[in-house]
C-alpha cells in the first residue's frame, strides 16, 4: 500500500499525524489510517476545555463496519476541535493531512520527542501491515 | 483455514481477507460504500461459497424436511424456494436455511457455514423414522450470489438463457451444470448460482470482466441489515426461538408435527425485535438499548451506518416484560444515549419481485 506521508509532520504508532507550533500540537489521522479504515462516516471529538493524557483515548473515529479509539500523542488540554468533521467525517477520507481533528495544549514538551519523523513512521507503515 | 475456489481471484482483485466460520473470506474489495451502492443501483457478485448444500432424496424427501423446520415445504409447488428457521424439541433455533425444491423426490438445502456439522447432526438425528437418503455435498459446490437490479441484463449478456433469467421470485431451476435460484440476502433482483468450482471460476470470472463489481461480506452485512434480514448468530441463535425474532410467519402451527412444535404452541416471547433508525450516531451489535427513564431495556443485534439512507440503523432485542408503552428508545453508545425512531417497516426496500 503506497500511502502519503508528508516530511514537516510528526507521527504516532496509532496512525495519527501531529504539528507542532510553538506550545499547541495539532492533531489528525494519517493517510495509512484512513485508508485502512475505509469510508469515515461518523467522528466524534472531545469538548475544548478537556484534559487528555499521552495515550489516552481523545474520540472515535468510525467507518460503516468498524469504531476505533483515538489516542492522544501527548498529555495536555484541548484548546480547539475541528466541527466541520462531524457533519463531513469523509473530509478525513479526502483530505487526510488537511483534516485537523484537536489542537492540544500541550502540557510535557517532552513528550513530543518520542514522536516518530516521517521516515521512521513510513518503515513503521512498511511493517504493520 | 478454508479457502473458496475463488481465494486466487480475491486475491488478485485485492480484496481484504478475513477469517469466517472456518474460512478465508474476501470483506471488501474497493469499499463498503461502493459495493453497497452497485447492489442496490446496477448489480454487484458474492462469493458465498462458504455456505453447505444437503441433499435429500427419497419417497419422505418433503415430509421429512417438512418435520425437521418450522415453516410449510409441503404445500408450495415443485421449484419454489422457502425460507425457515430449523428448531430444537424446546423450540430454540439450530439455523435458519433455505429449501429448494428441485424435484418429487430430491431437494436441496443450503445451511450458514457455521453451523454445517451442528445441522447435519440434528438432521441425522430424525433420518430413520424416514425414507430418505442424505449427502452432504458442501464441499463439492461453489456459490455465487448476483444480486441488484441490473442481475438479468449482466447474467444474459454471459449467456444466460431466457429459461432461467425468467424464473419468477424464489423459484429455482437445474440446468446439467447448475442450480439457479432467484433468492438472494440483499433486498434486490438477483440470483444464487451453486455449481462446482470450475464453471464457478468462469461464471465469476466472466462477470468480473463485464463490469460487475466483486462484492464482499461488510458490504453483504449492511445490505441485508437495510432490509432487516436475520442473521444467524445475531437476531436469531442457539438460546432464542422463531418467535422471539420477528420470525412468527415462518412458524406454520397448522401444517402437522415438526421438531419444536409443542414448546413453541405455548410459548410466550421474551423479546420482540425492534427496527430504529438513529438521528445521530452509529449502533453497533451488543449497544444497550434504554428507554426514556434511562432504564436498559434491550440490546442491539445488529447495527450499522445505513449507506443507502446515510443514517445509524438497528436491529434490536427489546425484553418483552420491558417494553415500553411510549414506543420511546434511546441506543447507548459511548454512555450516551442516543435519540431513535421505531420502524415497523424495513429500513427500505429493494427490487425484489
Amino acid at each position: 500500500m503506497s500511502t502519503n506521508i508528508p516530511a514537516e509532520l510528526k507521527y504516532t504508532s496509532d496512525h495519527e499525524w501531529g504539528k507542532i507550533e510553538d506550545n499547541i500540537l495539532t492533531v489528525g489521522i494519517t493517510d495509512f489510517a484512513q485508508s485502512s479504515l475505509g469510508d469515515i462516516v461518523f467522528v466524534e471529538l472531545p469538548d475544548v476545555g478537556t484534559t487528555v493524557d499521552k495515550g489516552g483515548a481523545f474520540g472515535v473515529v468510525e467507518s460503516i463496519k468498524s469504531v476505533s479509539d483515538l489516542y492522544s500523542p501527548v498529555t495536555g488540554e484541548i484548546i480547539e476541535k475541528n466541527d466541520e468533521l462531524e457533519s463531513s467525517p469523509e473530509l478525513c477520507n479526502s483530505d487526510a493531512y488537511g483534516s485537523w481533528m484537536i489542537k492540544i495544549k500541550i502540557s510535557n514538551p517532552g513528550e513530543l520527542e518520542e514522536l516518530m519523523d516521517s521516515g521512521k513512521y513510513a518503515e513503521f507503515c512498511q511493517t504493520s501491515h | 483455514m478454508n479457502k473458496t475456489s475463488l481465494f486466487e481471484e480475491h486475491t488478485k482483485l485485492n480484496a481484504k481477507m478475513v477469517p469466517f466460520a472456518g474460512w478465508e473470506m474476501p470483506i471488501q474489495y474497493t469499499s463498503v460504500k461502493d459495493e453497497v451502492l452497485a447492489v442496490r443501483k446496477k448489480v454487484g457478485v458474492f462469493d458465498v461459497s462458504h455456505m453447505g448444500e444437503f441433499f435429500v432424496t427419497g419417497p419422505d424427501t418433503y415430509k421429512f424436511i417438512n418435520y425437521l423446520v418450522t415453516n410449510d415445504i409441503e404445500s408450495p409447488e415443485m421449484k419454489k424456494a422457502v425460507y425457515s428457521p430449523m428448531c430444537r424439541n424446546n423450540g430454540t433455533v439450530i439455523d435458519d436455511l433455505i429449501v429448494y425444491k428441485l424435484e418429487e423426490e430430491r431437494a436441496m438445502i443450503c445451511v450458514n457455514a457455521a453451523n454445517i456439522d451442528k445441522d447435519w447432526n440434528a438432521i441425522k438425528e430424525h433420518k430413520d423414522k424416514f425414507n430418505v437418503k442424505l449427502e452432504n455435498k458442501s464441499d463439492s459446490y461453489s456459490l455465487l450470489a448476483v444480486q441488484g437490479p441490473n442481475t438479468v441484463e449482466a447474467l444474459s449478456g454471459i449467456g444466460f438463457s431466457s429459461e432461467i433469467l425468467d424464473l419468477p421470485y424464489y423459484s429455482c431451476l437445474e440446468t446439467e451444470d447448475m442450480i439457479l435460484a432467484r433468492t438472494g440476502y440483499t433486498g434486490e433482483d438477483g440470483f444464487e448460482i451453486f455449481a462446482n468450482h470450475s464453471k464457478t471460476k468462469d461464471i465469476w470470472s466472466k462477470l468480473i470482466e463485464a463490469g460487475v463489481a466483486p462484492c464482499g461480506l461488510a458490504a453483504r452485512d449492511t445490505l441485508r441489515i437495510e432490509v432487516c434480514y436475520p442473521l444467524y448468530g445475531n437476531e436469531i441463535h442457539d438460546e432464542v426461538t422463531p418467535l422471539d425474532a420477528a420470525l412468527k410467519w415462518t412458524v406454520k402451527f397448522k401444517k402437522g408435527d415438526f421438531v419444536g412444535k409443542k414448546v413453541l404452541m405455548d410459548y410466550r416471547p421474551k423479546f420482540r425485535l425492534v427496527k430504529l433508525v438513529l438521528d445521530k450516531g452509529i449502533p453497533r451489535t451488543g449497544y444497550e438499548v434504554v428507554n426514556s427513564n434511562q432504564e436498559v431495556i434491550g440490546t442491539v443485534t445488529s447495527g450499522t451506518m445505513s449507506v443507502t439512507l446515510e443514517k445509524g440503523i438497528a436491529l434490536a432485542h427489546v425484553d418483552v416484560s420491558n417494553f415500553p408503552e411510549d414506543d420511546i428508545f434511546f441506543v447507548r453508545i459511548r454512555n450516551k444515549d442516543y435519540n431513535c425512531t421505531r420502524q415497523t417497516k424495513a429500513f427500505l426496500t429493494g427490487s425484489h419481485k
